[in-house]
């Protein structure tokens, strides 16, 4: 196992190399970081930023030049604030994380258990209701859906009920002036709310269908015969199999909403990992984009690597060499 | 000077320090707010919340990172001393010095232009060290010596700032400056050199910083970055004090969440741009609250012909359009909610106004048979199609303007529309910001574009737009005639005086005489003026309005919260 895993990392190097170079020239030629200085009245504005931030040099030089100071601990500084870029990664990734646990941890929890009874009690009303609302759910635009959830579960019961603040809030993860121990979680519910709806409907498809793979499999009528519980055949022997499937697309996912939350994080105000991205891009910040890009494809390969190790957890048969 | 507006309007902020000197300058007037008098009549205690549609980059407000008018509004106008505010006077817009001098500076014209400040004795910073002469002589030398400077105009005019007076800096031109009062102030504000002097400013201000010389300063770790921005009373400010406890800024960048957010009481004023949704909420009403918006703004939104491109490098092609587009009506289906039904009939903002022939465009209003005539006569003729050609070619051009804007995006279907029923054939090119502003249209890379030119000081500088030595050439393409307006014997000497006398009636008589220069071969089309929009609760008490250079929390000082 260790050795796998060593081996697994190592080829990720050359992929977080080809990835943040190809990141690097693509932003370095698509986008002027020196574009804001052309409304300057002054003609050598943009001329004297071209050589501070050393975009006279050849774009291969300028890399080279990133490189080796990334490779030193030195992550650079932000052509647009010219922050330091580590802290700036730092902070997003931590309300991005807030974010991502919350919404997985609930998404699985109602994942599985919709995909659970739906494979139960397939064909049943309840499943018919729970397949509509997986696949509303997964047509669900999260920029519409989050605004449809501030004005009906925010605003409209502020003012249905001449309360004085709205149940939920909705603008960042904290109030300026705390309204108590449920502040955060009245914070929470709408993004992470937002977040989960598609991830719900499509986890609790993957589910289902791999929850009647194994309720239909012979390992299972077997274990009907030997005359166990109901309980026993689904959650000691069906579900266990069934969820291999779901590591796999958990793992995937939760890689790439490291990156991914741009329209959540936009629409509630959290300045994370996907708000940090879209503010890097329009103004051509390659130092900030380039580490934003490894860091996020440091998460995809490390929990591509976690979902290969729970395999071996969640089936005894599987072995990794 | 003038900033093209990007996503968001870039106007300068001009330090609201003038609050209590503006009692002996301009004010009233209109619905604009007045920052005279006091605030003893309004509540005391209480924290803000506004929400904010974009957070500065930066707070170091002279380096490149700068630029945010977003963040001038928020906290440069607050926290930074500067000579000069403007201020309504009368109808119109100008000028005063502000509570840091004790009067207008001392101006000598010849042989050189000498400025004298006499600064306020009672000038300080918050940390009680007086506001000096040589802080007007660190800024000038942190701008002209710095290595990541926003904009040096005008502060490489100077030849030398004498400091030795510590109550009356003396500042000697090499070469004429007419917008010297934007100067010491502006877009930037004075720093305080007993601070700073000998350390990285820009480092020193990277996370905020805690000294003022404002009615407003900000508290340790009070800007938490992509969150919100906190400003609390600056306990040794001279002017009026705040009656707030605090003001907070909660950065929400989705409009759509800025209106929820203030509908719910989560923010208690928004200042959002212009766009479409946001005159359809207003429109439509929000319970419990107060609007103010007004096309008295320094903004002025247009279609920019590439004169030097065709099909529009023939005026007769440029005026055809003018005769085509009803501007009226666009204007109307944009911001008519909002009251502002007319177009701009002249190339300058609203508020500077007495620069302006506020006529200057009006001939140009649907008519078709001015069109039939002006391309005919440039060789044109109508298809059966009912398109124009010449050649056998087919008119063919290109908008181009923002990607992701919904006002233009409407702007552009209904020009669209209009075009097409004339048989002037027009496709919609959507850039991003950075590639049009930094690249295209430097390049000249474009036929027509629709954007905003935004005043960030109180003069026209139409010079930067339309003289022949600002068109931008290879390989560096510096200069902001990106229209290629090439008019050496008229249009040249007349914005140059502007931008060189030191007669303020001689720079208005010259920029009125440009207007119908311009207009005469239609080198832009003015369109609007994007009205301000402020939106704040009825709780908010004192004389809040807005100020089109300085923004709305100019007078941020006098307000207070209501029980």
């Amino acid at each position: 196992m260790p050795s796998y895993v060593a081996r697994r990392l190592a080829y990720s190097i050359p992929v977080l190399l080809i990835a943040s170079f190809l990141l690097f020239a693509f932003v370095r030629a698509t986008f002027d970081p020196t574009a804001r200085l052309r409304a300057s009245r002054d003609p050598h504005a943009v001329e004297r930023e071209r050589v501070r931030l050393g975009l006279d040099k050849p774009i291969v030089v300028q890399y080279k030049d990133w490189l080796v100071k990334f490779g030193q601990g030195d992550w650079g500084e932000s052509s647009r604030t010219h922050d330091r870029v580590a802290p700036m990664i730092r902070s997003a990734l931590w309300n991005t994380i807030q974010l991502i646990l919350w919404g997985i941890l609930v998404s699985a929890v109602f994942a599985i258990g919709i995909g659970i009874y739906s494979a139960v009690r397939q064909y049943s009303l309840a499943d018919y209701v729970l397949t509509s609302a997986s696949f509303i759910g997964l047509a669900m635009p999260p920029f519409w859906f989050g605004l449809i959830a501030i004005a009906f579960l925010a605003v409209g019961p502020k003012n249905w009920f001449h309360l004085s603040n709205p149940p939920l809030f909705f603008v960042g993860l904290h109030s300026v002036q705390s309204t108590g121990i449920l502040d955060y979680p009245r914070h929470l519910v709408l993004p992470v709310l937002t977040l989960t709806v598609q991830i719900v409907a499509s986890w609790s498809r993957y589910e289902r269908a791999s929850m009647l793979d194994a309720i239909n499999a012979d390992y299972v009528r077997a274990a009907k015969a030997k005359g166990l519980s109901p309980r026993q055949v689904i959650f000691k022997h069906a579900f266990r199999n069934a969820l291999i499937p779901l590591v796999t697309v958990m793992a995937l996912d939760v890689g790439l909403l490291f990156g991914g939350l741009v329209v959540t994080e936009q629409i509630f105000s959290v300045p994370g990992m996907g708000k940090l991205f879209i503010d890097s891009l329009v103004q051509g910040d390659a130092n900030v984009l380039v580490v934003w890009t490894v860091v996020t494809a440091a998460f995809v390969i490390i929990f591509n690597l976690l979902a290969d190790v729970a395999y071996g957890a969640l089936d005894p048969r599987i072995r990794l060499a | 000077m003038r900033h093209v507006r990007h996503s968001s309007p870039l106007l300068v902020a001009l330090l609201a320090l003038a609050l209590i000197a503006a009692a002996c300058g301009g004010g009233g007037g209109s619905k604009a707010a007045s920052n005279q008098g006091s605030n003893s009549n309004v509540p005391t205690g209480g924290t803000l919340v506004a929400g904010w549609e974009q957070e500065p980059d930066c707070v170091d407000w002279i380096g490149s990172c700068s630029g945010s008018s977003y963040g001038y509004w928020a906290a440069n106008v607050t926290t930074m001393p500067r000579t000069y505010n403007v201020v309504k006077k009368g109808t119109s817009w100008g000028y005063a010095p502000s509570n840091l001098l004790t009067g207008e500076a001392d101006l000598k014209t010849s042989p050189n232009q000498v400025v004298t400040y006499h600064i306020n004795p009672q000038a300080k910073w918050s940390d009680g060290q007086p506001i000096t002469a040589h802080d007007f002589k660190y800024l000038w030398d942190q701008i002209v010596n710095g290595s990541d400077i926003y904009d040096t105009t005008g502060y490489v005019n100077i030849q030398s700032v004498d400091d030795s007076n510590p109550a009356a800096p003396v500042v000697t031109f090499k070469t004429p400056y007419a917008d010297w009062k934007s100067l010491f102030g502006g877009q930037y504000g004075l720093y305080p050199s007993h601070l700073l002097e000998g350390k990285d400013r820009d480092k020193e201000t990277a996370n905020g910083y805690t000294w003022s010389g404002g009615p407003w300063m900000m508290p340790p770790g009070g800007w938490q970055k992509g969150s919100q921005l906190t400003l609390v009373p600056n306990p040794n400010y001279w002017g009026t004090k705040p009656k707030l406890d605090k003001i907070v800024y909660k950065f929400i960048t989705d409009t759509s969440a800025e209106f929820q957010a203030f509908k719910s009481g989560e923010v208690q004023l928004i200042y959002p741009q212009p766009q479409p949704d946001a005159v359809d909420q207003i429109k439509a009403g929000i319970a419990g609250s107060n609007s103010f918006y007004t096309p008295d703004t320094g903004n002025l939104e247009a279609l920019w012909f590439n004169n030097g491109k065709a099909p529009f490098n023939d005026p007769k092609v440029r005026e055809a359009w003018g005769y085509v587009l009803d501007r009226a009506a666009i204007v109307d289906r944009l911001f008519g909610p909002l009251g502002v039904k007319a177009p701009m009939n002249t190339i300058n903002p609203t508020i500077v106004r007495d620069y302006a022939d506020p006529n200057a465009w009006s001939q140009y209003k649907p008519d078709s048979s001015k069109v039939n005539q002006l391309m005919t006569s440039a060789g044109w003729t109508k298809g059966s199609d009912g398109v124009w050609a010449k050649g056998g070619q087919k008119f063919t051009a290109e908008l181009q303007s923002t990607t992701g804007n919904k006002r233009r995006e409407l702007t552009e279907q209904i020009i669209q529309q209009q075009l097409q029923a004339a048989g002037f054939p027009m496709t919609i090119k959507e850039d991003k910001s950075g590639d049009l502003f930094g690249s295209i249209l430097p390049k000249g890379d474009f036929q027509v574009a629709l954007y905003a030119q935004v005043l960030t000081s109180f003069s026209p500088s139409n010079c930067n737009i339309f003289c022949s030595a600002n068109i931008p050439v290879a390989p560096k393409f510096s200069g902001q005639n990106w229209q290629r307006v090439n008019d050496p014997t008229n249009v040249d000497p007349l914005l140059t005086k502007v931008d060189s006398s030191l007669d303020e009636s001689v720079r208005m008589d010259s920029n009125k005489k440009a207007d119908p220069v311009l207009a005469s071969t239609d080198v832009a089309l003015p369109l609007d003026p994007l009205p301000d929009v402020l939106l704040w609760g009825k709780k908010l008490a004192g004389p809040v309005g807005d100020n089109p250079v300085m923004g709305p929390m100019w007078n941020s000082n006098l307000w207070g919260i209501g029980k």
